[in-house]
């Protein structure tokens, strides 16, 4: 399988700052990965996304140390406007990344930044317009669509360009929970049509953890936890220790598993509780 | 609840704004001094438009606000804003000194009180925010947002308002300093009288803080009442386009095993469960 | 309804068929008509022709009621300035005085010469902020070539107009919301609180711009190299196709000017000699 995304002994101190915002971070991310990054504000997750991206070290004074390879080849080596045809970031806030006029110029801007042509144009707007669904705003201008829709055209906008690697920094922070939802479900879709790996940076677990395959924490800069998922959450001992907060089902069967009356593993999504609970009431019933 | 009782009254209020949008729809609340309240529902739904007729900011386009005696239309709105504080969402808009100090003293030297007086307000709303000294020299731009946050609380603060609006407390804010925030309302309502409301959709907040919830959609009120009766109501919940929380979904998921469909958190949970046994 | 830049057009409208270009190009042209014409019944004639195209546009025409009580007051400006500080010439005509003031004639005539000429300009301007969606400023630069990153200033300059507006009402509440009350106090004071604004939208637009700037690069907008030189599709133009009608159009603006050039400089058309309302109010008044 290829690694897109290889991080090496990798740290970056920002100009002014007393310490590094990323510390001897390792990392390796398959092709194809769904990855979360979750971690207490400060810790790091946005800089490690922007890193990824280029715009650390290209936007921001700093310190680098180590490597940040994306299919092989540093984030420093890529020419201007290379590296963001690969990677795609969607933003947390989405009135400041609404770069155009109208929906449509803003899902048409990258894709005439990278040279492409009328026809592949059309073709591309389609399939992310479908996708995402916002087919009916085209035309509509910023201050017309809410912050939720505007979050689906920021994702549209970043397809449409077809990266193969797409990071969301906190994409649904700013989001009512069902605006929350349907990113969320371009996610799922995304997943399972296409090979990109995706990273998601995120508060909001309860989502998150459906989707991702792995999952990562950042504290103090620092790379304390990554695995698969499943395995992820068995250590809550940590990622409470670390500010986590799981989400209330998951929590529960913490809570229990502390006071040693479950001992199997932690479900990691509502179903998954939902089925447990009935087995687990059925056997404390028992006599 | 007899209207002597009530700090704030709002009666058949409805709001457009100027360019026609109906924004409020006949409504009728009372909100009594000590309550913790959380104001609920989708973005357009009237949180924050209602809120902003509660401290005078708005003058309603027919029915009445009433607090703490006086009617909004004709109380002038800095007598209005010295009952209900209102605190923005976002900390940028409202700092404007350059240090901290001299923000918390923004409000009380509006209201023209002595010097003397405002200095023992600033030192006060700085305890209780729990401000460090250190901070006080320094400019707000320059602050985690947390902290600019705690900055805009202390200058609401300093108005000593008897009802504290807080409008989005947790969202962009981890784990950790969401309960700060949290608990730092539940101190000033429990140990300082205020009544606090927050306009907010982060659900398992609700849950946790909250001792009755308004949900709002459309303009109009759908549901008002104890936290709990709310939440165990999840098709009224769902004309909000909101969901409980997680951990009550799990119980009212399991009503047939004996769950509460009003429990509204991990430790009610447990309890539950214990009592199965 | 629509939004254009200063109102409202009805969804259905002719002022959609024409291609943008044209409509900037009418602008830019019959609002220089006025400066070579001095004869101030035909600028109102130019004046009534815009209203007729407006009205044929379907817009809104009580939405210029706002504009009346801008118009009387800036004549009313007008004339008095002329009227006390023109200066006078041996051989102006007195019509009478008032206050102690003397009042020539060939003040006044000159008040209403250019009274007139401004109103049409100003006019012209309205016709196209009411009929043009911001989408068509753009659209009519790029399809003249105007380099990308000119009309992409020019769009974000008007976005972030909209967004400073915005922030500047909430601030406003906020101030509100602290106790801040102008009601009672001087013009002096009112100003120096006022700058007070400034620094939360300053705040605010510096955060912006970051995130902005980061945005932008992501979508891989380069500000110089080689990927900046790459060649744009311009997409939204596929929208907008120029059609006879469009060319008709253009060649009857340009032709009407240059027609007006020859009928005023060859044959002396407009001007103020033979201008029959003027000789007429010349008559009335002395």
């Amino acid at each position: 399988m290829t690694l897109a995304i290889e991080i090496e002994d990798y740290s970056w101190q920002y100009l002014n700052t007393p310490k590094p915002a990323l510390n001897h971070i390792n990392l390796q991310v398959e092709e194809g990965t769904f990855l979360g990054v979750i971690g207490p504000n400060g810790s790091g997750k946005t800089s490690l996304a922007y890193s990824i991206d280029g715009l650390i070290p290209g936007q921001y004074n700093g310190i680098k140390h180590g490597q940040v390879k994306v299919f092989g080849k540093e984030v420093e080596a890529y020419d201007r406007g290379q590296l963001q045809r690969i990677v795609g970031v969607v933003f947390s806030d989405p009135e400041a990344q609404f770069t155009a006029m109208t929906v449509e110029d803003e899902l048409v801007f990258g894709m005439e930044n990278l040279g492409m042509s009328i026809p592949e144009i059309r073709e591309r707007l389609e399939w992310v317009t479908e996708l995402t669904g916002v087919g009916h705003l085209l035309l509509k201008p910023p201050y017309e669509i809410s912050g939720g829709q505007k979050q689906r055209v920021a994702l549209a906008a970043v397809l449409a360009m077809t990266p193969q690697v797409l990071i969301l920094d906190e994409p649904t922070s700013m989001l009512d929970p069902v605006s929350r939802r349907r990113v969320f479900d371009v996610l799922a879709r995304l997943k399972s049509e296409q090979r990109n790996t995706i990273i998601v940076i995120e508060h909001s677990l309860e989502n998150l953890v459906p989707l991702a395959s792995r999952m990562l924490m950042l504290s103090d800069g620092e790379l304390t936890l990554e695995g698969e998922t499943r395995e992820f959450f068995q250590n809550m001992d940590l990622l409470v220790a670390q500010g986590i907060h799981p989400p209330g089902a998951m929590r529960f069967y913490y809570e229990l598993k502390k006071s040693g009356q479950y001992p199997g593993s932690l479900p990691i999504t509502l179903p998954e509780a939902s089925q447990e609970l009935k087995g687990l009431v059925a056997r404390t019933r028992q006599p | 609840m007899t209207d002597n009782q009530s700090f704030i009254q709002v009666k058949n209020l409805f709001f457009t704004y100027p360019d026609g949008t109906k924004a409020l729809e006949e409504i009728n609340l009372s909100v009594t001094v000590g309550e913790f309240i959380a104001l609920i529902g989708q973005n357009g739904s009237g949180k924050t438009t209602l809120s902003k007729c509660l401290n005078g900011l708005y003058k309603p386009t027919s029915g009445n606000v009433i607090v703490d005696g006086l009617n909004s239309r004709t109380t002038p709105i800095v007598q209005m804003v010295r009952r209900v504080g209102y605190v923005f969402q976002n900390p940028d808009h409202q700092l404007f000194n350059n240090n901290c100090w001299d923000e918390i003293a923004y409000g009380p030297r509006n209201i023209q009180l002595s010097e003397e007086e405002v200095k023992i307000r600033v030192e006060e709303a700085t305890q209780v925010v729990g401000l460090p000294q250190i901070y006080f020299e320094e400019h707000p731009f320059f602050l985690s947002k947390g902290l600019r946050q705690r900055v805009a609380i202390a200058s609401i603060l300093a108005l000593r308002p008897q009802v504290i609006i807080v409008d989005e407390p947790t969202t962009g804010q981890d784990a950790r300093q969401s309960f700060e925030i949290m608990d730092f309302l539940k101190d000033l309502n429990e140990q300082h009288g205020h009544t606090i409301m927050i306009i907010t959709h982060d659900m398992p907040i609700v849950a946790q803080y909250a001792r009755r919830v308004i949900a709002m959609g459309q303009g109009k009120i759908l549901a008002d009442g104890p936290t709990g009766e709310v939440f165990a109501h999840p098709e009224v919940l769902e004309r909000t386009f909101l969901e409980p929380p997680q951990i009550t979904q799990l119980a009212q998921g399991a009503m047939e095993l004996g769950f509460q469909p009003g429990t509204l958190t991990v430790e009610e949970m447990l309890r539950q469960f214990e009592a199965l046994h | 309804m629509n939004k254009t830049l200063l109102g409202y057009v009805p969804t259905r409208s002719p002022i959609y068929a024409i291609h943008p270009f044209v409509k900037l190009f009418f602008m830019l042209i019959v609002s220089l008509f006025p400066m070579f014409v001095a004869a101030p019944e035909w600028n109102m004639a130019l004046m009534l022709a815009i209203l007729l195209l407006m009205w044929i546009s379907r817009v809104d025409v009580r939405t210029l009621r706002i504009y009346v009580p801008v118009a009387i007051s800036m004549g009313s400006i007008i004339v008095i300035s002329y009227i006390i500080m023109g200066g006078n010439h041996p051989e102006f005509q007195l019509i009478t005085r008032f206050l102690g003031i003397k009042i020539y004639w060939e003040r006044i005539r000159d008040a209403v010469v250019v009274y007139f000429r401004i109103l049409p300009m100003i006019f012209t301007m309205v016709f196209f902020l009411t009929t043009s969606r911001e989408r068509d400023l753009i659209v009519a630069m790029r399809s003249v070539r105007v380099p990308f990153v000119v009309t992409y200033v020019f769009a974000m300059a008007l976005r972030s107009a909209g967004m400073v507006i915005e922030d500047f009402q909430i601030v406003r509440q906020a101030e509100q919301a602290r106790g801040f009350d102008t009601t009672g106090k001087s013009l002096g004071y009112r100003i120096r609180k006022y700058v007070m604004y400034m620094i939360p939208l300053f705040a605010l637009s510096l955060r912006r711009a970051e995130e902005f700037t980061n945005a932008l690069v992501a979508r891989g907008y380069a500000f110089t190299g080689e990927a900046s030189r790459v060649k744009r599709a311009d997409y939204v133009l596929t929208h907008y196709s120029f059609k006879y009608y469009d060319a008709i159009f253009t060649a009857l603006i340009g032709l009407t000017f240059i027609v007006l050039l020859i009928l005023r400089y060859g044959f002396g058309y407009f001007s103020i000699e033979r201008s029959w309302l003027l000789n007429w109010l010349k008559d009335v008044l002395t």
